[in-house]
């Protein structure tokens, strides 16, 4: 047993290298093929710089100038919060309107018609309302990340079966207990799945807001570069908020396989063997 | 040790009068964010001209299609940078709204060509496609086109937008005859080696290019932090005249960004020190028979319905205050800064 695990865990090591390989090669290829292009012609260098000055802006701006480091760490900010408050609260709207069929009628119609709202109109409305500071460019994020969170919660809770809450109801549970025990466990792999496209958002939603009005963020950054015709840093901020967002994107995966674990059929399986194992080993047999 | 600690004492005692001064926060919305474009403020900020004054500027930079009188309106900026445009229409809608300064005495606006255009004035652009950088600039072209008794009807417009690359691409490829938009548009541009000629009808750079404007209850409740504001500014364009190699080491500190190329940046210094330096003797002064002649041009564009007495809105009080300060310490503590820094 523990030989086979040695050896799954092996070949598993030898399979994520050669994944890693491939798109290392594939990277490489498109990098030089767009190398080529530049320095033949083909591209035009205001709109796609040469890879080589790319690779220079990112020496630039995060090792001998280092002036990306404040604006990072403001839009990591910015995206955190919001996420945070814009997700925390579209879940918790949305546990309320899952479990009242009365306010769901009444509420529901305004939530779809402030999402079919294009953000970028709100944008300006909110920086009035809220002012240039802090609170606006957070309100932003949040709008951003509330929808996908709410939705995906009220389906969640509103699409559990109704055999299974009449056998709740049955057997005498109280409406935490159903919530808790029931609706809740239900709903998670759909919350987590709202909680990961609210994050991938939640950047573009604090690009929109340091476009608007901010004095720093990538966003503030993109457009000095952009307006200076300096397309090499340029890229350097865009390519930074990519390498960010997947980060964050897999960085979410990661969790949700850890929390939400009974969704994963391998992580499903090794907590059954990792129960059997302590099982066992509390019994004092063995395989 | 004694002599440590006393020393330490009287430099307490010495700090404690200006560790005690209020700080008040003006806030200044302006179009864009802390940049040699507005080297006033930064090198007021490096050289504690603002701090001196009491006062810490917090900069609310913006774009968005929210005109800025709202932001005065409301009460979340105490001063505003506007152009002559969005002052009288602000005047107009019965905004009680007081022009303290001239920021920018003329007005960075033009008409801009390729480099390689065969087109040497405006007139010769009838038939043709003149680009705007935004629909602001449309004004710009209107007035432009008028100097030469021609109309809007007698080209083509199209919007080319602000993205640098885009509007780049706009001049070398000539896809536009013209470009109507103001100077920081195409300085980019030509510090990228793509040629540009200006073929700006004086008519439209002959107004006020940017002012500082507030409400007049804003003037009543913190009339001595806007004139230490405004004076702070003034030290700071007064610089640019004593030594603009300072001006330019600062903005390399406040704003790499603009220095990456430096070549670049000392030309968008030059650009904003030649807007931005007052062409008249007091600092910031209010021009009113400009005001009033911009004014018919304005009405028949459509820009304001009815021309309003520059009286009813200029107001010369704070710009006094902002020209009352010691040059020849100005110019001492620029000689100190640059023996430290450079």
């Amino acid at each position: 047993m523990s030989d086979e695990g040695d050896l799954g865990a092996v070949a598993a090591k030898g399979r994520t290298r050669g994944i890693v390989a491939r798109h290392a090669g594939i990277l490489v290829a498109l990098v030089a093929a767009w190398e080529i292009s530049c320095r033949m012609g083909w591209l035009d260098p205001l709109f796609f710089p040469y890879p080589s000055a790319i690779l220079l802006g990112f020496w630039r701006l995060y090792i001998t100038q280092g002036n990306i480091w404040p604006h990072l760490g403001l839009t990591m900010l910015e995206v955190l919060v919001g996420f945070l408050a814009g997700s925390a609260l579209g879940i918790a709207l949305a546990v309320c309107v899952g479990m009242s069929d009365r306010l769901r009628r009444y509420l529901k119609p305004y939530v779809v018609v402030l999402e079919a709202t294009p953000r970028i109109a709100i944008g300006p409305v909110i920086i009035a309302a809220f002012g240039f500071g802090w609170t606006s460019k957070t309100a932003i994020v949040m709008l951003v990340c509330f929808f996908a969170p709410f939705v995906n919660t009220l389906n969640g809770i509103v699409g559990v079966e109704p055999e299974k809450q009449s056998m709740f109801r049955s057997m005498g549970a109280s409406k935490v207990q159903t919530f808790t025990k029931l609706l809740w466990p239900s709903a998670l792999p759909e919350i987590s799945a709202g909680l990961r496209l609210a994050m991938a958002s939640a950047l573009g939603g604090a690009l929109v807001a340091e476009f608007i009005a901010s004095n720093a963020g990538l966003g503030v950054l993109i457009t000095q570069y952009t307006g200076t015709l300096n397309m090499a840093s340029a890229f350097v901020c865009v390519l930074t908020l990519s390498a960010l967002g997947y980060f964050i994107f897999r960085g979410m995966e990661e969790l949700d396989r850890i929390v939400v674990f009974w969704s994963d059929g391998d992580r499903t399986d090794a907590m059954s063997r990792r129960r059997k194992a302590a099982w066992r080993a509390k019994m004092g047999t063995t395989s | 040790m004694r002599r440590i600690l006393t020393a330490t004492a009287l430099g307490a005692l010495v700090a404690m009068p200006a560790m005690a001064q209020d700080t008040t926060t003006i806030n200044a919305v302006m179009p864009k964010q802390r940049s040699a474009n507005y080297f006033p403020l930064i090198v007021g900020e490096a050289l504690g001209y603002f701090e001196e004054e009491g006062i810490e500027v917090n900069l609310l930079p913006s774009d968005t299609p929210i005109p800025f009188v709202n932001f005065l309106r409301n009460g979340q900026a105490d001063i505003a940078m506007l152009d002559s445009a969005e002052v009288l229409q602000a005047i107009a809608a019965g905004v009680d709204l007081n022009v303290i300064y001239e920021v920018m005495q003329t007005a960075p606006d033009g008409i801009a060509i390729s480099g390689d255009s065969s087109i040497t004035d405006v007139e010769e652009l009838a038939g043709e496609t003149v680009g705007l950088v935004s629909d602001r600039d449309r004004v710009t072209m209107q007035i432009a086109l008028d100097a030469r008794g021609m109309t809007e009807d007698d080209v083509t417009t199209v919007v080319v937008g602000e993205a640098g690359p885009t509007l780049a691409a706009a001049f070398r490829d000539q896809t536009v005859a013209a470009i109507a938009g103001s100077g920081p548009d195409w300085l980019a541009i030509q510090a990228n080696g793509i040629p540009v000629k200006l073929i700006t009808p004086e008519e439209v750079s002959n107004k006020p290019g940017n002012t500082f404007a507030v409400m007049a209850s804003t003037l009543e409740e913190k009339g001595d932090a806007i004139e230490g504001y405004l004076r702070a500014w003034s030290k700071g364009m007064y610089v640019a005249e004593v030594d603009p190699e300072v001006v330019a080491q600062i903005a390399r500190t406040a704003v790499p960004e603009e220095w990456e190329d430096p070549e670049f940046g000392q030309q968008y210094l030059n650009n904003a020190i030649r807007l931005n330096v007052s062409v008249t003797e007091t600092l910031g002064g209010l021009n009113t028979e400009t005001w009033s002649a911009i004014q018919p041009g304005m009405q028949k564009f459509g820009l304001i319905d009815e021309q309003v007495e520059p009286d009813r809105f200029l107001q010369p009080g704070p710009v006094e205050a902002a020209n009352d300060f010691d040059r020849a310490e100005v110019e001492e503590e620029v000689a100190a800064w640059r023996e430290a820094n450079m």
